[in-house]
């Protein structure tokens, strides 16, 4: 279907390996001009396996771009992402068909759990393979077959080419559309529910083998419209409260199946104490574990000068907005102290009875996602409605927090602006919303319902708001990074600003060199670079660890850089959401045996990443695909080392593993292939990706982080209930690590069952 | 004491609203008796003297005024700046200090100052001999050692030699009459020579630059709001402009202006003669094509400026030099984003290059972004320079070499001022902070944050009649349309860590100042930034990278005095002797 796509409108599947950029497409003359984002992706490499290169529209069935512009957000959040495809665990292309050419194995989801050498024949043509260059494969695509022959692009004279009308209707004609009006929840193993729907979203865009397209999201405004009342008019809705209403949706579907998993399969999960596991699905806190921060509300009697704490869980921060201020100010106001006196006095437990008091909220628990909602809606007395304020609020690209609490950990974390939803429109009952997202190497894109459109940087601070401004942001995504990640980021951009003003003068006709394509210097201010380097930043992300250095945090970064191969952060950032918080303990402890190995460490480290980047610079003019041969070579040799290792395991695996310092792995992973693409380049790549999947959690455990295989063991055991059998063999430190673990996990459980709506609201 | 900008450009709620309001002449506004404009601080009270709206100039007629009613358009306007003035005072001194440490005793007549808050009259006379013993003590300490950039190249001195002393030079073309395209249009007052024969030599002339025009005001003459001559371009958008110290006279003013084309050009006003450097359309090549974001005289030279551009280089330029196309002399030196970090200044053509028949006289590139401010230390040695991407950094430009690199707390920076005795810079920025730090032989260390503004801070300045070497005084103004007065003290700064710690929460805590030698203050600041680099190039050895503090290892500075001063967000601030003037963001 999509092949036929392809033929129909030669310009809009840039993505199918015969466009690629190295030759120039054969464009029929009378096909219409290349998008924006077209141009923008024509010299795109292979697709990659995490989506991270997919530009999809979303269809707005009538005042629905509110969702649009919140699941394009979501969407764009890579851990958030990757948690929804790997949950409860990545489903094999199979199951991605309409349900009627798939019939749900009840066993699906669970086959991959004992052996390995089962499923790795399973997927030869896995979604991976598509990105192998000569995938011409028959493979169905998963557009729906009725009402998609696109009608041809009519192109009316009458209509402005560079009206959003028009663009909009081009990408709905110029496909492919994914019309998700089916569901594949079974195959998930749960119920139907909107983490579903949105687990169909996400995986057919992925799987889909064109870069843009244009989502029907069918089902899903079904299920929301079935489940919530509020949203089943077709009026204007609003998109935070639509964000809030998700969120929560999908931690409680997800917690709805694990329980029910838990109740149901003792003896599943006992198979998956050998190691080779899938985490994933008993991690249901991912939610938490991005979105969600603690709010600390103190309360000082005035009477007795008692005061009180009290936690509160948020998953997205509303915030007053003011008139001039900025984004850094609206917080601090939101943490000022806070009289309770007259009507709205505070009864206080200590010298009982309603007292004068202060209040103020502080963050104790730094969300690695925070969602700030500008309260631009607001009631009105006098008009007993809603009005919106157009105050000018501005936003910087990067934030840190300045209302924490002093005990809070990493108080000083680094955000970046990431996507701001906009609202367009004179109030709060009608409007429309579009998002602007940075994407991880394609810059700022602006999401416009069907439209998808690059967009210069400093476009995003067109949305400050202010007097007559009808377009101001309304929820602000950031997300956790680094100082080193900024400052990369920064210098990418300003070369590539650089080099756009010049070659927009070589338009014009002055001789100028043209620089080579060696910078990996992309159109839209972004380095596209190399897969590996782009993962590497994006593994970072994962480590909330930002600036002003904590001592603890000093090593995350060290054993996140194994994960510098692009296939591998799928799993691997599964893994380190899962243990998160647990690590997090595990670095203290950590620390203090390594602290002598570690000034070594860091040297090598330091070396090694010269080395690697003096590498990847050498290697960068080389094509994409040659490099992912490399890496999936490298994941081969994984996979056979994780087999080697798994005779041994049942002897002394972890200890041994554990004795290598883990800081020698990060960069030896990422140069082994380089060194081996000569050897590997013949080397039949149809060894899928797919298939290796399977292992890679676990191999990679087992290379790199031989703390993760111990935990997920734990976990498994958790589950069970027979941790003391298993545990009696492993050495005293990881004993405690369990026991942690098990702490932390049971904190957890605790927390996010406890709680439903969970926004805070002032 | 506003320069206001024009009403707001949508007075309407409709969609899109209409066009810019266009306006042609300035008008003033003077305040009534009983308004409440005003600030009472320690020295007295501030009172709005004049609100003065400059006008902004209409689209250039060439381009038609795109009215684009969907809001999400994705054509990038123009990089624009908010109105910036500078002021002259035509001082009978031409020493090269003057400027910086003048004293304008004269001007202590209330009724000379126009367009500003003013000190109730009492308090006046006394700030004025304070003022003057100051200044004394600054010109001792700054005067004989003053280098000139780029001594001891005899290509440059050359150069340097031919100018004449008795006559400056004036630029090549009329501006009145030229057909560049260019410039689109000057107006000249009727009178301008008359007007400017009236001028008092110790009043100020402010230029303004509003959009895509620049406003010559004479703020001492009595129609101050009738500007003397006002210069509209075609399509550029003056971003910035400054007027040489050292060559100003009663009959001449070096100005140059930096565009957002990249092009600058060269203005004497009393003459009306301009000439163009780096123009951005010549066949020839030019040298940069980013905008201009910051220009300035170098100290001491009649000659020649540093232009900051939007991609993060410095370059200085000789007003009377050709252009010729730029090709970096060492391209050796790899390309910055291999090193990202190291922050190290790329000379891609050193001052004492041989070859220096054409522009740029010299050539550094910091990073790859936007710089947004730069500042010459008083004692003409070190050039701060603050970016986009929230670095600060501390040039010694005589010996072309970085000093000190470090960062906001997050965001860009935007502003960046010297202590008037050189030992503090303080930076604004996107965080909303205005940073204290200090800088002592070399090192420089964060001393502490100021924490007040409710915006982004767009402009700090010192005010130089009230800071000694003990106590300082300055001021910001930010987009929260807010003016705030700080104090610090070199004591105070340096408090210990735990009580600044327990400070942070309670701003309204009285400050304990434990009194420590200056000296070893710095050196425990400095002590402080480098145990937590978060850097791996620590060791390198000529510029010394900072890690951001963590905010609860540093102090953090309330402000003594805040205060609304206008409906628009704030572009610039100054301090005259006896006043304050302020700016806001002359159109979007």
């Amino acid at each position: 279907m999509t092949s036929f796509f392809g033929r129909f409108k030669p310009g809009t599947s840039p993505a199918s390996p015969a466009t690629n950029a190295v030759q120039p497409v054969k464009r029929d003359p009378n096909a219409p001009q290349p998008t924006p984002l077209e141009k923008l992706l024509g010299d795109a490499g292979p697709i990659r396996p995490d989506g991270s290169d997919k530009f999809f529209g979303y269809e707005n069935f009538g005042s629905t771009c509110y969702c649009n512009s919140i699941i394009q957000s979501l969407y764009y959040s890579v851990p958030f992402r990757e948690q929804v495809i790997n949950f409860p665990c990545r489903s094999p292309p199979e199951a991605l068909e309409r349900p009627p050419t798939a019939p749900t194995d009840p066993l699906k989801i669970n086959t991959d759990v004992p052996a390995n050498g089962a499923n790795s024949a399973l997927s030869p043509k896995g979604r991976n393979s598509m990105s192998s260059p000569n995938a011409a494969s028959p493979r169905k695509s998963t557009t729906t077959p009725g009402g998609l022959i696109p009608p041809p692009p009519m192109q009316k004279p009458e209509d402005n080419k560079d009206s959003p009308e028009y663009k909009k209707k081009q990408a709905l004609a110029a496909g492919p559309v994914l019309a998700m009006d089916y569901e594949n929840s079974k195959a998930y193993g749960m119920s139907e529910s909107l983490f579903t729907c949105l687990k169909d979203i996400f995986e057919a865009v992925i799987a889909h083998k064109s870069r843009m397209g244009v989502v029907s999201p069918n089902k899903f405004l079904e299920i929301l419209r079935r489940e919530n009342e509020m949203f089943r008019t077709p009026m204007h809705q609003d998109a935070h409260e639509f964000l809030n209403l998700l969120l929560n949706e999908v931690v409680d579907n997800v917690e709805k199946f694990s329980k029910q998993r838990i109740t149901e399969g003792g003896e599943e999960t006992s198979a998956l104490a050998n190691g080779t596991s899938l985490p994933a699905s008993n991690n249901t806190g991912w939610v938490h574990e991005l979105f969600e921060g603690t709010l600390t509300s103190e309360t000082r009697c005035l009477t007795c000068e008692n005061t009180s704490q009290r936690d509160e869980a948020f998953l997205d921060l509303s915030v007053d907005l003011e008139q001039h201020s900025s984004v850094t100010s609206c917080l601090r106001k939101f943490s000022e102290e806070e009289m309770l006196c007259e009507r709205n006095k505070f009864h206080c437990d200590n010298c009982g009875g309603l007292q004068e008091a202060e209040k103020r909220m502080k963050i104790k628990r730094l969300p690695r996602i925070l969602a700030l909602h500008l309260k631009r809606f607001k009631y009105t007395e006098d008009l007993q409605r809603l009005q919106k304020l157009f105050h000018r609020v501005v936003y910087p690209y990067y934030l840190r927090l300045f209302n924490t609490t002093d005990d809070a950990e990493d108080p000083d974390r680094l955000y970046e602006l990431y996507a701001v939803v906009v609202h367009i429109g004179g109030g709060p009952y009608h409007g429309h919303y579009v998002s602007i997202i940075k994407t991880q190497d394609r810059g700022w894109l602006l999401f416009d319902d069907e439209m998808v459109e690059p967009v210069d940087k400093a476009y995003v601070r067109n949305f400050f708001g202010g007097e007559g401004v009808l377009a101001c942001a309304y929820v602000l995504f950031y997300q956790e990074t680094t100082l080193e990640a900024m400052q990369k980021e920064m210098e990418a951009e300003g070369l590539a600003a650089a080099q756009q003003a010049s070659t927009t003068m070589n338009e014009e006709g002055i001789p100028q060199p043209v620089k080579s394509n060696a910078n990996g210097v992309g159109v839209n201010g972004h380095v596209p670079g190399t897969p590996s380097l782009d993962l590497e930043e994006f593994v970072n992300l994962n480590h909330a660890h930002t600036a002003p250095p904590v001592p603890v945090s000093e090593h995350a970064p060290l054993e996140s850089t194994l994960t510098s191969l692009p296939g591998l952060s799928s799993k691997k950032s599964r893994t380190n959401l899962g243990a998160l918080g647990r690590k997090e303990k595990e670095k203290k402890k950590e620390e203090k045996e390594r602290k002598a190995a570690e000034k070594e460490a860091e040297k090598m480290k330091k070396q090694k990443r010269k080395e690697a980047e003096q590498r990847l610079k050498e290697e960068a003019k080389r094509a994409d695909d040659e490099l992912r041969k490399a890496l999936e070579a490298s994941r081969q040799s994984a996979a056979m080392d994780e087999e080697r290792r798994k005779a041994t395991a049942a002897t002394a695996t972890t200890t041994t593993a554990e004795s290598t310092p883990p800081h020698s792995h990060p960069h030896t992973a990422p140069a082994d292939p380089l060194e081996k693409v000569k050897e590997k380049e013949k080397e039949n790549t149809t060894f899928g990706m797919g298939s290796l999947s399977r292992f890679r959690h676990s191999s990679m455990s087992l290379r790199g982080k031989p703390k993760f295989w111990a935990k997920d063991k734990d976990k498994s055991e958790d589950k069970e209930g027979n941790t003391d059998a298993a545990s009696t063999s492993r050495t005293e430190t990881e004993d405690e690590k369990t026991e942690e673990g098990r702490k932390n996990k049971s904190e957890k459980n605790r927390f996010s069952l406890g709680r439903k709506k969970s926004t805070f609201r002032l | 004491m506003f320069v206001l900008p024009p009403p707001p450009r949508y007075p309407g709620g409709g969609y899109g609203g209409p066009g810019p309001v266009i306006e042609t002449s300035n008008t003033i506004a003077r305040p009534t008796e009983d308004s409440t404009d005003h600030l009472v601080v320690g020295e007295g009270t501030y009172l709005l003297r004049d609100d003065i709206h400059l006008a902004t100039p209409p689209p250039h007629p060439s381009e038609a005024p795109v009215h684009n009613p969907n809001p999400l358009a994705t054509t990038i306007g123009a990089p624009t700046a908010g109105t910036k003035l500078s002021l002259v005072v035509l001082s009978p001194t031409h020493s090269a200090n003057t400027r910086l440490y003048r004293l304008d005793t004269a001007n202590s007549t209330p009724s000379q100052l126009p367009q500003s808050i003013q000190e109730s009259p009492h308090e006046t006379t006394s700030q004025g001999s304070d003022a003057g013993s100051h200044s004394a003590a600054y010109s001792t300490r700054g005067g004989p050692d003053a280098h000139t950039f780029g001594e001891g190249n005899p290509s440059l001195a050359l150069a340097n030699g031919k100018e004449g002393k008795d006559k400056r030079r004036k630029p090549k073309n009329n501006i009145v009459k030229s057909n560049s395209s260019f410039v689109s249009r000057v107006i000249p007052h009727d009178s301008l020579n008359k007007r400017i024969g009236e001028h008092d030599p110790n009043g100020i002339y402010a230029f303004a630059n509003v959009n895509r025009a620049l406003q010559w005001l004479d703020l001492t003459s009595e129609k101050k709001e009738d500007q003397l001559a006002k210069v509209l371009f075609t399509k550029a958008h003056a971003l910035c402009h400054d007027v040489n110290a050292v060559t100003k006279s009663i009959n001449h003013l070096d100005v140059v202006i930096g565009f957002s084309t990249g092009d600058i050009i060269w203005y004497e006003p009393m003459s009306q003669k301009y000439a163009r450097i780096n123009k951005t359309a010549s066949k020839n090549g030019s040298i940069n094509l980013t905008p201009v974001t910051d220009i300035h005289w170098l100290p001491n030279s009649e000659n020649l400026f540093l232009a900051a551009h939007a991609d993060g280089s410095l370059v200085v330029y000789d007003k009377e030099k050709e252009d010729a196309e730029f090709v970096p002399e060492n391209p050796t030196d790899p390309p910055p984003s291999n090193n990202p970090q190291n922050g190290k200044l790329q000379i891609l053509k050193s001052v004492h290059s041989r070859t220096q028949k054409t522009n740029p006289v010299s050539y550094w590139k910091t990073s790859s972004s936007r710089i947004n401010a730069i500042s010459f230390s008083p004692d003409n040695r070190h050039l701060a320079v603050v970016s986009e991407d929230g670095s600060f950094r501390i040039i010694d430009y005589l010996s072309e070499k970085l000093l000190h690199l470090s960062y906001s707390f997050y965001g860009g920076l935007l502003c960046v001022c010297w202590s008037p005795d050189g030992r503090f810079v303080v930076t604004g920025g996107q965080d909303d902070l205005v940073c204290i730090w200090s800088f002592d032989a070399g090192e420089c260390g964060l001393v502490a944050r100021c924490q007040g503004h409710n915006s982004w801070v767009s402009a700090v300045q010192f005010d130089k009649w009230r800071c000694d070497g003990r106590s300082y005084r300055f001021g910001s103004v930010g987009e929260d349309c807010r003016l705030l007065f700080w104090d610090f003290s070199v004591g105070m700064l340096h408090r210990p860590r735990a009580a600044s710690v327990r400070h942070r929460n309670s701003v309204a805590s009285t400050l304990p100042l434990p009194r420590r030698v200056p000296g070893n203050a710095d050196s425990s600041s400095r002590l402080r930034s480098n145990s937590n680099l978060t850097n791996a190039n620590a060791e390198e050895e000529d510029a010394v990278v900072h890690g951001v503090e963590p905010k609860a290892r540093t102090p953090f500075l309330p402000p003594v005095l805040a205060k609304k001063v206008d409906d628009h967000p704030l572009s610039w601030l100054a301090f005259t002797e006896d006043g304050i003037m302020t700016a806001c963001n002359g159109g979007k």
